[in-house]
């Protein structure tokens, strides 16, 4: 009789656990004020105000979207989603950052209703797949690459005492090369005058995990800095320096590190209180802004047909006030789909994040709006979605 | 060189000490016990420290009730608030499925090998049993991938995680419980056959039950080894914020699939504190299902 008794005593502690679980609330509108330690976030109150904007609840559709791809827009995305549930909570958006390339992969496999990604489907045959034709494939139409978030990347570095540092593609090759070792090199002090710069050795940290950041940055330095990058651009680093794994890994070595410098997306340098450096790449230093991030982003060429719109950057840009390091995650949707409630949800949830209201609000997060040029040509691809 | 027998012989011959200890032999016996207290430390030094580290860092969070009733909806990772219900019952969930699943099986298995298994069949299920512990899960979670998504284009569900996780739970349930049987005086065994009790149900009256506490022990353990696991997880169970019970579509969210959703968050977000205080729920989950295992494990009848 003991063995019925405690299997009873196991049964009813399992279930009781899951039915405790159940009694659980989805609902954290009012609690994140109340019920934690106080510290309100600025973007909490922000994205609050985004709901005064909100339309009708009438356009408002249910159910459930999956995106993958890009860890480079999830924290973007995460705060839309947030504030976009204010206005729709029948909504629920899910986006799983594991990377643009599996975000296309799950994608073209019918797996997820989105992807995000860093670089707009390739054209060309990789690996066997050429991601356009997966995609028209498994869309049963054309895919369109529809730019929604900017991300600046940063060059980060700690030197007490030292607030501005301006760097050129030349400037930069060299330090990440190995090839510049100290701040106060000739070549660095030639193009900040009347700065002083200590004799503190350069420590550059790189990312060791595959990233669109490593790849959008040897692209800027290979485009912008001529013959000096000697390696090909790539997700994988190649240049000198010591790895450390994610935005965050390289964030925090630079952080605790004197003389360290890294390229990390503009929101991790900007968490984490670092100083940026001012790039020039020939016409004058320009600091970080989203204006200048805007500007170089305006420049770029449309490189897709009609709605689908792939942008070619131009990292070499001499325009004045332009900073020229900086990435687009793209939402890749399927220009036409058989579900039509799903592509409603999408078009309604896109369509948001689209606003420029939405846009704006992304500045404090560490991205930067779409210039207003491109914003309105996202607008109308969203709306031209069936 | 003079041994006992001389000693006893000769009267005469000095008499040996036998109480005392040779200097070499005290050496060396201090010299083990040092080794043996250093290599205790050396192992359970990280393991204070991880406990110390993740209870430290997660342990704040934990004492707010929403952490337990809320899930992650409406938070993101620059605010503060929220709880882990979602992915408590996530874990609970995919778990108890699992469990459903893979006990009768892994039971059955097992006493099939311990009571019927003879010859060939039997040394086969055994080695593939063995084999089958040997599986890493990544490998588990990409053969159910390459099964239900890549070959019959189905959606990843909570119901493909319970199936990897299966994989992995039934050798650890298939040996625990032929340990248990085999453990099962066959005087019992023979006692019953003498009373002209068929074989079947001398094993379901007599030998089952009398390892029972044995073989419940052995499934918590193998559901507490479950619950911590993440490859399987990353493969077919994609995280979602919101709280959900169907097993068969949509995302669920685990806790191990909370932790890696923000493990590469900035030092200063609150979304850093959440994924050590995920991190510690997970730890103190499993704590309850190992201590549960530890409290019904001396209650063995055999």
């Amino acid at each position: 009789m003991k063995i019925t008794q405690s299997a009873c005593i196991a049964a009813v502690a399992a279930l009781g656990a899951v039915a405790l679980a159940g009694c659980g609330s989805d609902n954290n509108t009012t609690s994140s004020t109340s019920s934690t330690s106080g510290t309100t976030s600025s973007a909490g109150s922000s994205s609050s105000s985004g709901s005064d904007t909100g339309t009708a609840a009438a356009d408002c559709p249910s159910g459930t979207l999956n995106a993958e791809g890009s860890s480079a827009q999830k924290n973007a995305f995460e705060e839309v989603v947030a504030a976009y549930n204010e206005k729709c909570p029948d909504l629920t958006v899910n986006y799983n950052p594991s990377g643009s390339g599996t975000g296309v992969k799950q994608f073209n496999a019918g797996l997820v209703d989105f992807a995000g990604s860093d670089s707009a489907l390739k054209t060309e045959e990789k690996d066997g797949v050429i991601e356009v034709d997966a995609a028209k494939k498994r869309c049963g139409s054309d895919a369109w690459n529809l730019p929604m978030v900017v991300g600046p990347i940063s060059v980060a570095y700690n030197l007490p005492g030292v607030d501005k540092v301006v760097l050129t593609p030349a400037l930069l090759s060299g330090i990440f090369q190995g090839e510049i070792t100290t701040w106060n090199d000739a070549k660095i002090a030639a193009a900040n005058p009347g700065v002083t710069l200590p004799g503190t050795a350069i420590k550059p940290f790189f990312r060791s995990d595959e990233s669109g950041t490593t790849d959008n940055f040897t692209k800027y330095l290979k485009a912008a800095g001529g013959d000096a990058w000697k390696a090909d651009p790539g997700k994988v680093w190649t240049g000198k320096g010591e790895g450390k794994e994610k935005s965050s890994g390289v964030a925090d070595a630079v952080k605790s590190t004197e003389g360290g410098v890294t390229y990390v997306e503009w929101s991790y340098a900007k968490d984490n209180g670092l100083s940026m450096a001012q790039i020039d790449n020939g016409s004058g230093a320009v600091e970080l802004t989203a204006d200048s991030v805007g500007k170089f982003i305006a420049a770029a060429q449309a490189d897709g047909q009609g709605n689908d719109l792939r942008l070619k950057l131009d990292y070499a840009t001499k325009e004045a006030g332009a900073y020229p390091i900086g990435l687009v995650t793209y939402e890749i949707v399927c220009s036409k789909n058989s579900d039509a409630a799903k592509q409603a949800a999408i078009k309604s949830f896109l369509g948001f994040f689209a606003q420029g209201d939405t846009q704006k609000s992304l500045e404090d997060l560490g991205y930067a709006p779409l210039p207003a040029d491109l914003q309105t040509k996202v607008a109308a691809a969203v709306a031209a979605l069936s | 060189m003079s041994t006992v027998a001389d000693v006893l012989a000769g009267a005469d011959a000095a008499p040996v000490d036998l109480t005392g200890r040779s200097g070499t032999r005290a050496l060396r016996d201090g010299l083990a016990r040092v080794l043996m207290w250093t290599a205790f430390a050396v192992a359970v030094v990280p393991l204070v420290w991880i406990l110390w580290t993740v209870a430290a860092e997660g342990g704040r969070l934990l004492i707010h009730s929403t952490w337990w009733t809320n899930s992650q909806v409406g938070v993101t990772a620059r605010r503060v608030g929220g709880g882990a219900t979602h992915a408590i019952q996530g874990t609970l969930l995919q778990a108890g499925v699992t469990a459903l699943i893979s006990v009768p099986i892994g039971v059955l298995t097992a006493v099939y090998l311990v009571e019927y298994g003879r010859g060939r069949v039997a040394r086969l299920v055994s080695f593939m049993v063995g084999i089958l512990t040997g599986v890493p899960s990544i490998v588990a979670g990409l053969f159910i991938y390459a099964v239900f998504m890549t070959t019959f284009g189905m959606q990843r569900a909570a119901i493909f995680v319970c199936l990897a996780l299966t994989l992995l739970m039934i050798p650890t349930i298939v040996r625990s419980t032929e340990e248990m049987l085999k453990l099962v005086p066959n005087d019992l065994r023979e006692a019953s056959y003498a009373l002209g009790v068929p074989k079947w149900k001398t094993i379901s009256a007599v030998v089952l039950p009398t390892a029972f506490s044995g073989i419940v022990t052995g499934i918590l353990l193998g559901l507490a080894r479950i619950m911590g696991e993440t490859a399987p997880l990353l493969i077919l169970g994609p995280y979602t914020k919101a709280i959900t019970a169907n097993l068969f579509g949509g995302n669920m969210a685990t806790l191990p699939t909370m932790i890696n959703q923000d493990r590469d968050q900035a030092v200063t977000m609150p979304a850093y504190d959440r994924v050590w205080a995920a991190a510690l729920t997970l730890i103190l989950l499993i704590l309850v299902l190992n201590l549960l295992g530890r409290v019904i494990g001396p209650r063995s009848k055999v």
